[in-house]
């Protein structure tokens, strides 16, 4: 058991506070996070994207710590908060909805691959 | 709009092109007909005299790294599974996916590497050059001769590292004259990043055209894109509507260039996009923050008026193949039609490798941002086709940043009537 999941929390010390965030958010790929932020309801993106993005330069400070593809668990479920971010941003900052202005969800649009690590493949 | 725009940067202001694109193009001006797209027998006129005489785009080299490597293309609209493969001598061919036994596919992987093939059904093996190697049990066949029974080859060339086919028996033409003027103003552009993509898809219902027109065009990306694209590619001031700095026929293919905003910054509140956002690579389309791309703009063909406000050229290929490329690198759309009213869409966007932790964000960022503008054209064009389904309207009018829909429905036209490749290409 690592320090962090021994303390209660499956991310790095310090970022307890976004510990409620990780089993909506934390997911593997690009296309599952589209996903996860498509499907959300505003107000529950607005308080991830808030929560994130106030302490994203330490969380990027935190994972620079590490290469890319090789972080401890916690730091990558870190790293993955912070790839949701750019998702929720989507919401927040391009559209003030979930996803693009009267379109439907199921989409018929899928991310199937890349960027990597943690983009996507067929 | 999130956009704001920064007093610091001491851009050139736009101005637009005096002349028409269309006049120029000896296009006419009037309203053109919408039955294209809505008409199943003229999609099977499509089929027959388009899909099946033109080169069509396969895929890039790079999907066939070694000998014996291999894909699988599968043309919906042509009803073929296409096999291509790199053979002994590094010799790049394709061959129709059908065993010739019995007629069963050959091939069931997607792509990998192989240096025979062998249909599950009863296991008659091909080598990668297509020949027939082995049947078993053979002497209890009746005179059959193993030569005669390779896979049935499809006429396949090269371009620049893209791979056309071709599904006529023997091409009336070949892929230098079918891309004609285009082929030689774009050779020698270089290419890079080309062994990893951010691949888009979409399977949606609309005819394969709306999807084409959608990118043929930036007139809708102020209404269409106000907050993914619009900030990027319009200006309030400037250039309200996105007017494009140029739009040219190349023989019975086409380009545009698009605007981009100089002065474009995410704005305060966007604190994420700030986070991610390289200005030095045009922002928005900045896949590549390496330098590579420097090469890219000064070709003579690229942003061919040389303007500074430029953001990216869209070119198409007729039928459905689009090569774009913009201050960051490049990425390409092929547009496959199913049905009369369905498509399926796959944008590959070519990238560098992931170099660190912000790198990885801002293409992260630049992946959804992508997904969402293409999520916004995929909806409107299943919204067109259901306006243009219910009889309302029998034609529609094209502006003149719309040029290049007018010329490829002008080139379709004539693919559809000629009984010859040549007078189509005329």
């Amino acid at each position: 058991m690592s320090a962090a999941e021994s303390s209660g929390t499956s991310l790095p010390a310090g970022f307890e506070p976004l510990e409620t965030y990780v089993p909506y958010w934390c997911l593997d790929t690009n296309d599952a996070r589209r996903a996860a932020r498509s499907q959300a309801e505003m107000p529950e993106i607005q308080a991830f994207y808030d929560a994130i993005v106030a302490r994203a330069e330490d969380a990027i400070a935190h994972v620079e710590q590490f290469e890319l593809g090789q972080m401890p668990a916690e730091a990558e479920r870190l790293f993955k908060l912070l790839l949701a971010m750019n998702h929720a941003a989507i919401a927040v900052e391009m559209h003030g909805a979930p996803r693009a202005i009267d379109s439907n969800w199921p989409s018929a649009v899928r991310i199937s691959r890349g960027p990597w690590p943690h983009g996507g493949t067929l | 709009m999130s956009a704001v725009l920064d007093e610091k940067t001491a851009a050139p202001r736009f101005k637009a092109p005096e002349h028409s694109f269309t006049l120029a193009a000896n296009l006419g001006t009037g309203p053109v007909s919408v039955e294209p797209y809505r008409s199943p027998a003229y999609f099977e006129l499509e089929r027959e005299r388009v899909f099946r005489r033109a080169w069509l785009y396969a895929g890039r080299v790079e999907a066939l790294p070694e000998t014996h490597s291999y894909f699988i293309k599968d043309l919906d609209v042509c009803k073929a599974s296409v096999l291509v493969t790199r053979g002994k001598g590094e010799r790049i061919r394709a061959f129709h996916n059908v065993c010739s036994h019995r007629g069963n596919l050959v091939v069931n992987q997607a792509c990998g590497k192989a240096e025979r093939f062998v249909c599950k059904y009863h296991n008659w093996s091909y080598s990668s050059d297509g020949s027939l190697m082995g049947i078993p049990d053979q002497k209890h066949f009746f005179d059959v001769d193993k030569k005669t029974c390779g896979l049935t080859p499809i006429a396949c060339e090269v371009w620049e590292g893209f791979i056309f086919i071709n599904l006529q028996p023997t091409p009336e033409v070949s892929l230098a004259e079918f891309l004609g003027p285009f082929g030689t103003k774009y050779a020698g552009i270089p290419y890079f990043n080309l062994d990893e993509t951010i691949v888009i898809e979409a399977d949606f219902q609309a005819n394969w055209k709306l999807i084409c027109d959608a990118f043929a065009e930036p007139y809708h990306v102020p209404s269409l894109h106000p907050g993914t694209l619009a900030p990027g590619f319009a200006h309030p001031e400037d250039n309200k509507y996105a007017r494009p700095l140029s739009a040219m026929a190349h023989g019975i293919h086409r380009h545009f260039s698009a605007y981009g905003n100089p002065q474009y910054v995410p704005a305060p509140e966007s604190k994420v996009e700030r986070m991610v956002y390289i200005q030095d690579t045009g922002g928005v389309l900045g896949g590549d923050a390496q330098g590579n791309a420097a090469a890219l703009w000064s070709h003579p063909a690229i942003n061919p008026t040389k303007d500074p406000n430029w953001s990216a050229d869209v070119t198409w290929i007729f039928p459905n193949f689009n090569i774009d490329y913009s201050t960051g690198g490049f990425w390409t759309h092929e547009f496959w039609p199913v049905a009369y009213n369905r498509t399926k869409w796959t944008q590959r966007i070519y990238i560098p490798k992931t170099a660190s932790v912000r790198h990885r964000l801002q293409l992260e960022h630049y992946a959804c941002r992508w997904a969402e503008v293409v999520l916004e054209d995929v909806t409107n064009c299943e919204r067109i086709q259901r306006g243009l389904e219910s009889g309302a309207k029998d034609v529609m009018h094209l502006q003149d940043a719309e040029m290049l829909i007018r010329h490829n429905l002008h080139v379709l036209d004539n693919w559809v009537k000629a009984d010859r490749v040549a007078d189509a290409l005329k």
